[in-house]
């Protein structure tokens, strides 16, 4: 599925807006920074965290609310449920926080642009899609022929995923029992003597 | 009659000067030598010039964080020791570039693994790159320095994981070698935290090694300080000029020359050519930023029937390198252990509920990794203030991926595995062991298509003996600007497919002996 059987007619005109918005360059860039995310301290940023979002307008929140709709359903499982006030502020702090101004700017292109993909396709933006839809819709972009769609995508799933595994409450449904020094009274070696 | 002083290395900790120590805004300090960096060749250079008796001031961009903060998880970690927290990447955004970016450096962060660098690649580099001094007969006592220095030492039977002793199983079963990895870690107690930092100081890095005996002989750290350029004068390097940043605000909270005539850059193959670009010195080659390389990695999820809990262990115990040489396949097999944030995003079963039910069986999966010797094709930038990292993998790599994912899947299969995820950025699994030809063989190199992750940035400053084609002279000067030294790996004039930690240790070793002999 290529770019033009995407969107044609009235229905490119935000997503060109959206890219124009971006050189190639930051786009690209943006996606790159997305795959690799940033992860600011989580502890420091928990303790610290501000009593709302810093980084998010309320149309990106809406976005990332709907894609971890889509990527983490948890209704119906043992899994540890989330807010979409808890993801959002571990998402603006511990992640969106650490990058530098030009790539939150780029970010900020890419969700709209992503959001603005199925409009071509389905006449909606993705936070208007159900839930077959939008799921739909991120498996093609993540098998996209346009670098820009799959690497938006890989980018933007693993910013929700890490919103949500970085919190220690989602790994008791997983038998995973977490840090172990402490809890376990674990001596420090310290450092090592001089060499002879 | 002298008297004899004994040096005091403190039981734990590490005293140095950080931005909360500041009170001016303006220092201007003097010394012997100058170090840009506290990692693996950094510290080497400041503890080895400080013993034969400079006076040594190191520089470290990143903040001290002792062993006691370091609370064993990733997601943490990446916020506070990693360069860009964990974001840097090439610019196709498909390789997770990671690095230390902390006192101490990667060697904070790395999973302690040790290889001397294979006798081919020295012999390879004096050929092609006139590097006919670093011959094994001159390494081998380097080598053989930096493992008595940290302790590097075969794993013993206990230091293993459960996924590590599935994964041997299957190694055995097709007949392939089991690798037994060394590593720079005293009494490790398997927690399973290597990429987050010890928090038991069982591994050893910089941190409780080499800086900790150059603070014991005179050398004094600066954390939180950042050089912005290197300084020279008629063709000799004279300083530098730093920054100090708060690191709670962002703020710059002092400027800071040092005046010294021998300047050492340890910054890592990203930040070293950054700061040669920023100084427009030692580039009359057009090498500086160039022939960058950097390992890539797969890493193939493979899932079984039953509970494998491959939470904790040795992060990393066993390797498979009958194939690593270039000749052989170019690809090296390493087990490793993850957590849930980094199992979170190496396998793409599909999106929802196949997803969530990938990690609802994170207990019941382990990982093996791929990684490819690649050439150096790749260059570091700096462009508009910002660094740039360009990057793909090669054609010929790719393939060279293709066999390792081939074995690697071959080996999970044979260790009874059910079925594997690859890290695309499309669903993908290999059903069975029959489907690992068809699968594997189908995959294309494509930019962002696959989760890659690199841990060994390299060869931005190649050393060599042709002035023209190098950066650095084969006793680690610069070509141009004479006492300005390179001790990290931008010095690697080829990737050497196997962890280039110990080829940094010994090198660096080796250039602080040529840097003490040349200043007597």
């Amino acid at each position: 599925m290529t770019m033009s059987t995407f969107i044609s007619g009235e229905a490119l005109a935000p997503v060109l807006a959206a890219l124009n918005r971006l050189s190639r360059r930051d786009f690209l860039r943006f996606a790159g920074v997305a795959t690799a995310v940033p992860l600011v301290g989580l502890g420091n940023a928990r303790a610290a965290l501000p009593p709302g979002v810093q980084f998010l307008s309320s149309d990106e929140a809406d976005v990332f609310t709907r894609l971890a709709e889509v990527v983490l359903p948890v209704a119906g499982t043992t899994l540890a449920p989330w807010t979409r006030d808890g993801l959002l502020q571990t998402l603006d702090a511990a992640l969106l926080a650490g990058m530098e101004p030009h790539i939150l700017a780029g970010l900020k292109g890419g969700v709209a642009y992503f959001n603005d993909g199925p409009v071509a396709r389905f006449g909606k933006r993705f936070t208007a899609l159900g839930d077959a839809e939008a799921t739909q819709f991120v498996d093609a972009w993540g098998d996209a022929k346009e670098v820009p769609q799959r690497g938006l995508t890989m980018g933007l799933k693993k910013l929700v995923q890490l919103s949500y595994w970085a919190n220690p409450a989602s790994w008791a449904p997983l038998g995973y029992d977490g840090p172990v020094s402490a809890r376990m009274g674990l001596p420090r070696l310290g450092n090592a003597p001089l060499p002879q | 009659m002298t008297t004899t002083i004994p040096l005091a290395v403190p039981k734990q900790g590490l005293p140095l000067t950080q931005a909360s120590d500041i009170t001016q805004n303006q220092l201007t300090l003097q010394a012997d030598a100058v170090v840009v960096g506290s990692g693996a060749g950094g510290a080497i250079a400041a503890y080895e010039l400080a013993r034969a008796g400079k006076k040594v001031i190191v520089l470290e961009a990143g903040p001290y964080v002792p062993s006691e903060k370091f609370a064993e998880m990733l997601a943490v970690a990446m916020g506070t020791l990693y360069q860009d927290h964990g974001g840097q990447s090439n610019m196709n955004g498909d390789i997770a570039i990671l690095q230390g970016a902390c006192v101490g450096g990667s060697t904070v962060v790395n999973a302690a693994l040790c290889f001397r660098t294979p006798d081919y690649y020295l012999q390879l580099w004096g050929r092609e790159h006139g590097l006919t001094n670093l011959t094994p007969e001159v390494m081998k006592p380097y080598f053989e320095k930096v493992e008595a220095h940290l302790h590097i030492r075969e794993v013993t039977p206990s230091e293993t994981s459960p996924g590590a002793i599935r994964i041997a199983k299957g190694l055995h079963k097709l007949g392939l070698p089991e690798g037994k990895a060394r590593r720079n870690i005293k009494d490790c107690v398997n927690s399973g935290f290597c990429f987050s930092g010890c928090a038991t100081d069982r591994k050893q890095s910089m941190l409780v090694t080499y800086l900790p005996w150059a603070v014991a002989c005179g050398a004094a750290i600066y954390a939180d300080t950042r050089v912005t350029q290197v300084l020279s004068a008629d063709g000799k390097a004279t300083g530098v000029r730093a920054e100090v940043i708060d690191p709670a605000t962002g703020q710059k909270k002092a400027d800071m020359q040092v005046n010294a005539p021998i300047v050492v850059l340890a910054a890592g193959p990203v930040q070293t050519p950054v700061l040669l670009f920023r100084s427009g010195l030692a580039n009359s080659s057009g090498q500086v930023g160039k022939n960058f390389a950097c390992h890539p990695t797969l890493s193939v999820t493979a899932v079984f029937d039953e509970e494998v809990r491959d939470f904790h262990g040795a992060t990393h115990s066993l390797y498979m390198d009958r194939n690593t040489l270039p000749e052989q396949g170019g690809y090296l097999l390493l087990n490793a252990i993850q957590e849930p944030v980094e199992a979170a995003f190496q396998a793409e079963p599909g999106t929802g509920k196949p997803y969530m039910a990938y990690m609802r069986g994170y207990k019941n999966t382990l990982r093996l990794i791929s990684l490819i010797h690649d050439k150096n094709v790749g260059e570091v930038r700096w462009v508009d203030g910002h660094k740039e990292i360009h990057y793909s993998v090669d054609d010929e790599d790719f393939e060279a991926m293709k066999k390792g994912l081939v074995t690697t899947c071959e080996v999970l299969f044979a260790a009874g595995a059910k079925k594997l995820l690859l890290p695309t950025s499309q669903q993908s699994e290999v059903a069975s062991a029959a489907d690992v030809a068809r699968v594997i063989g189908g995959l294309k190199n494509e930019p962002a298509r696959y989760k890659y992750t690199s841990f060994h940035p390299q060869g931005t400053c190649r050393m060599g003996a042709d002035p023209t084609r190098s950066v650095v002279n084969p006793h680690g000067e610069t070509h141009d600007v004479k006492k300005l030294y390179v001790v990290d790996a931008s010095l690697l004039p080829t990737s050497i497919g196997y962890n280039p930690s110990e080829t940094v240790y010994a090198l660096a070793s080796y250039i602080s002996d040529q840097i003490v002999r040349s200043d007597r």
